[in-house]
């Protein structure tokens, strides 16, 4: 049987998947929630949010860097998903399009705080305290050494990074998340890389041998 | 080091800057998302859910009408101005009118 199975998946999806999405087709109590929830039964859907809740947090916080905000935005964007869970493609893992909103809601109040910080200096200096404070948790001081150096990237470059280093993902999974190419991915990733390099330049050695 | 083995490497160390939050993190999200899909919606968020729509086709007339007015009433001033202010010329005493 698992053999079987094995070789179907080979035939009809020749393409490497990323572990993620093959773990959620995998999944069939995944398939069933949604399913589930489609026909009204809401409580269904305790088993998405209680599955993807910690990860969906993470991207939020990785943008925003805040755990207030990164947990609203994961209620918001599971409270999205719910009313929009008409349009969701049947037998597509609800994983990348969790995250895919999560990442939207995210970019869109980092941008906002970007604005608004233009107009009001004084809200800056709390936001960072804040930032300080949650890092407290990072007790490795390589850990901390990267995430400050991820952090002192340029926007896109800084969100790209952390989601490649930090949270894993590949190339397409990004590009999907944040709706870019994949070309533009691989730019960004490439700057990063680069930056990195020379900040890290102590700890990692910066001769190319 | 090359490019490729320093990104590796930094991907590694880096994997413990995920975020996880405290114990109560899944079940704090999961009560809170509950409670906000299980509360009816207000009178209010009704009515604006049912007051958008027609308020945008009540818009689009709108504007496709005060449209259609400016382009015929922009159409038709050549005409109403000759017809309303007719040319006169005094010469010699005398007054003449051109319809």
């Amino acid at each position: 049987m698992n053999v079987s199975l094995t070789w179907g998946r080979v035939l009809h999806e020749p393409a490497p998947r990323a572990e993620w999405e093959r773990l959620t087709q995998d999944d069939p109590f995944e398939g069933r929630a949604i399913e589930a929830v489609r026909r009204g039964d809401a409580g269904s859907y305790d088993y998405l949010v209680s599955k993807y809740s910690k990860r969906v947090v993470s991207i939020a916080w990785g943008i925003v860097r805040n755990a207030h905000d990164a947990e609203d935005l994961a209620q918001e964007a599971f409270v999205k998903a719910f009313q929009n869970i008409g349009r969701f493609k049947e037998g597509e893992p609800f994983g990348p399009w969790i995250y895919r909103i999560v990442t939207n809601l995210a970019l869109d109040v980092v941008k906002h705080r970007s604005r608004f910080r233009h107009e009001e200096l004084t809200d800056v200096q709390p936001a960072a305290r804040r930032d300080d404070a949650e890092l407290g948790a990072v007790t490795s001081e390589l850990a901390t050494r990267i995430d400050q150096a991820i952090e002192s990237l340029p926007e896109n470059q800084r969100v790209v990074a952390r989601f490649y280093l930090v949270e894993q993902f590949d190339h397409a999974e990004i590009a999907s998340m944040m709706g870019l190419s994949e070309g533009t991915v691989r730019s960004h990733l490439s700057l990063a890389r680069k930056k990195l390099k020379e900040q890290l330049a102590d700890l990692y050695g910066a001769s190319d041998d | 080091m090359t490019d490729d083995k320093f990104f590796e490497r930094l991907r590694d160390d880096a994997r413990p800057l995920r975020y996880e939050g405290d114990d109560f993190l899944a079940t704090r999200i999961a009560a809170r998302v509950r409670e906000q899909i299980a509360r009816p919606q207000t009178v209010a968020q009704l009515l604006v859910a049912w007051m958008r729509p027609l308020a945008a086709s009540v818009a689009a007339l709108l504007l496709t009408v005060t449209l259609g007015l400016t382009w015929t009433q922009r159409h038709q001033e050549p005409t109403d101005s000759l017809t309303s202010n007719p040319i006169e010329i005094a010469m010699a005493g005398e007054t003449f009118g051109v319809d």
